[in-house]
């Protein structure tokens, strides 16, 4: 489908450009003082990937914001990103920040965006509030997905984080902090209305307004870290389903079949659980989730994976395994066999059943820069299709290896 | 032979400080009116990552860092959690790039860490002890 290109938002992106070059010129020139309680500083992050699959059934993602992915020929597309943060510190207690991001999202390029922009006010040393436009804590480590450099892997596990295509909201959080002596216990909770578009064939589901909560509660003693959290969206509007089967089916979509599968005003809750583990050269990460979806279109899902890595001088092996899976829910029954089956191939589009195990190695070659090389073995059901782009159902075995290379910095 | 013991034990000890004195150990120094007389380790890790914010007696505290040049950096982050500055480094754009804190201010030299301590009520930063003062109290030793 053709998107005539809005001029108003392509002026935004200029601004957006012009922001982000701005900012990196004065990260080079104006050093942050650390003495200044004033202090303005700019920092920034990126990755430059290549990955490739062995498949061209099915495009394969980092995550459902992409709207289309990636085959057996390889591409920087799905894990590149440049990112640059300007954090200004207006009074001892007050700090701004603006964070702009360039990556491949929903709109189909790497338009810049804007992924943060908020005030931090600390009214207490172990309390902080923000306000404004904030990362969405859905999961363990899911604020930092995009910062290559800050974590093992390649990319953050597909199975566990592929459902949460939310990265933003507009609201307000709050973290604190009880010190018990040597382990600490954090909590944060947030509130605010989701920002963003979910791309869904040629259509985009608007997630914009969506109202999302959510609270975690974190044990943390040595080299420990222990994480329960809970989250939910209320969805502001239904999926683009009408728009979708006319075009690629030339089917109008019936009111009966609309309702069932209707997405607006159902909650969809998440519970996650995550186990750190890091002290001297090991790191471990154990993470469980459920994810229940309030509407019939999709299905609900429970996920999880485990991850090890070793540090040796510069490099770090790491090996992990990841797995999902959905569970199908009761099927609509109007005694219109074309009916019920269009609905039960819509249902089955949310569908997944798979294990990934995946290996590979980080290397801090310079200060600040890593080198990665990954290889992930996926492995699932031929009806697993969630959540690839353009999948051949025909053809699509459910099995999958992707080869990925990055170089993360941060500056 | 008794009275031998305390020679033979001073000895011993002297002994022992002799490594400390031909490569001088780091410490960690706050200010000498914060009211912190020692510091766990759990407790120094926690102030040096960020986790946690304010002294046992409720002041806030004004950790300050070295710069990543400096050699008595990768020494500290090495005997404190046994890491590499690359994965302190990875740990801090973690926390700076998701917007949960900013990092911690750095300075260049030990001198400059000194200044910081002696000028900010919560000052905490660590040093080689050579450079201790009497504006300073050393709440933890690293060791070698």
């Amino acid at each position: 489908m053709a998107i005539f290109p809005n001029p108003s938002r392509i002026r935004a992106a200029r601004r957006v450009a012009g922001v982000m070059l701005l900012l990196a010129c004065l990260g080079g020139s104006l050093p942050s003082r650390a003495d200044d309680a004033r202090a303005f500083s700019v920092q920034g992050f990126g990755t430059l990937g290549a990955a490739r699959t062995t498949s061209n059934d099915v495009e394969f993602v980092r995550d459902l914001s992409q709207p289309t992915g990636i085959g057996n020929e390889w591409s920087a597309k799905v894990d590149s990103v440049l990112g640059v943060q300007a954090a200004w510190r207006v009074a001892p207690e007050f700090e701004a920040v603006v964070q702009a991001i360039s990556r491949y999202g929903s709109a189909g390029n790497f338009r810049p965006e804007v992924a943060w922009a908020f005030v931090k006010y600390d009214p207490a040393p172990n309390l902080a509030v923000r306000a404004g436009r904030l990362g969405t804590e859905f999961f363990m480590l899911a604020d930092s997905r995009w910062v290559g450099y800050s974590f093992l892997t390649v990319r953050p596990p597909g199975d566990y984080f592929w459902y949460l295509p939310f990265y933003s909201i507009h609201g307000a959080d709050v973290a604190f902090t009880v010190s018990l002596g040597d382990s600490l216990i954090r909590s944060k909770a947030f509130y605010g209305l989701s920002n963003g578009k979910i791309p869904l064939a040629d259509q985009k589901w608007d997630i914009e307004g969506s109202p999302m909560a959510g609270l975690y509660v974190e044990y943390q003693s040595g080299p420990w870290q222990v994480r329960g959290s809970y989250a939910n969206i209320r969805f502001e509007n239904d999926l683009p389903l009408a728009a979708n089967l006319k075009q690629s089916l030339n089917y109008d979509l019936k009111p009966a079949q609309a309702a069932f599968l209707s997405t607006r005003n159902k909650l969809t809750h998440y519970y996650s659980l995550g186990v750190l583990y890091d002290s001297g050269p090991w790191q471990a990460q154990l993470m469980f989730n459920h994810i229940r979806q309030g509407s019939h279109a999709l299905e609900n899902s429970s996920g999880g994976y485990g991850l090890l890595g070793y540090r040796v001088g510069q490099v770090t092996p790491f090996i992990g395994y990841s797995w999902i899976r959905s569970r199908e829910k009761d099927r609509l029954v109007t005694g219109d066999p074309m009916a019920d089956a269009v609905t039960a191939y819509v249902m089955s589009d949310s569908h997944s059943d798979q294990k990934t195990t995946f290996a590979g190695l980080r290397w801090d070659v310079l200060r600040n820069v890593a080198v990665k090389a990954q290889w992930d073995g996926i492995r699932g059901d031929e009806n697993s299709y969630f959540p690839y782009r353009k999948e051949d159902r025909a053809r699509w075995d459910g099995k999958l290896d992707v080869f990925s290379l990055t170089v993360d910095f941060i500056f | 032979m008794k009275a031998r013991r305390p020679l033979f034990l001073s000895v011993c000890c002297w002994l022992l400080a002799m490594p400390a004195m031909l490569h001088a150990e780091l410490v960690v120094v706050v200010n000498a009116r914060c009211g912190v007389a020692a510091m766990t380790r759990s407790e120094v890790i926690n102030v040096f990552f960020g986790r946690n914010r304010q002294f046992f007696n409720g002041i806030a505290v004004e950790p300050v860092d070295l710069a990543d040049a400096h050699p008595d950096r990768q020494r500290f982050y090495n005997s404190l959690v046994g890491k590499d500055l690359s994965d302190v480094n990875a740990y801090w754009a973690r926390q700076v790039f998701s917007g949960r804190m900013p990092p911690l201010a750095r300075v260049a030299s030990a001198d400059e860490v000194l200044r910081w301590v002696v000028s900010h009520p919560g000052g905490i930063g660590f040093m080689d002890s050579t450079k201790v003062d009497a504006r300073v109290r050393v709440v933890y030793e690293l060791g070698q």
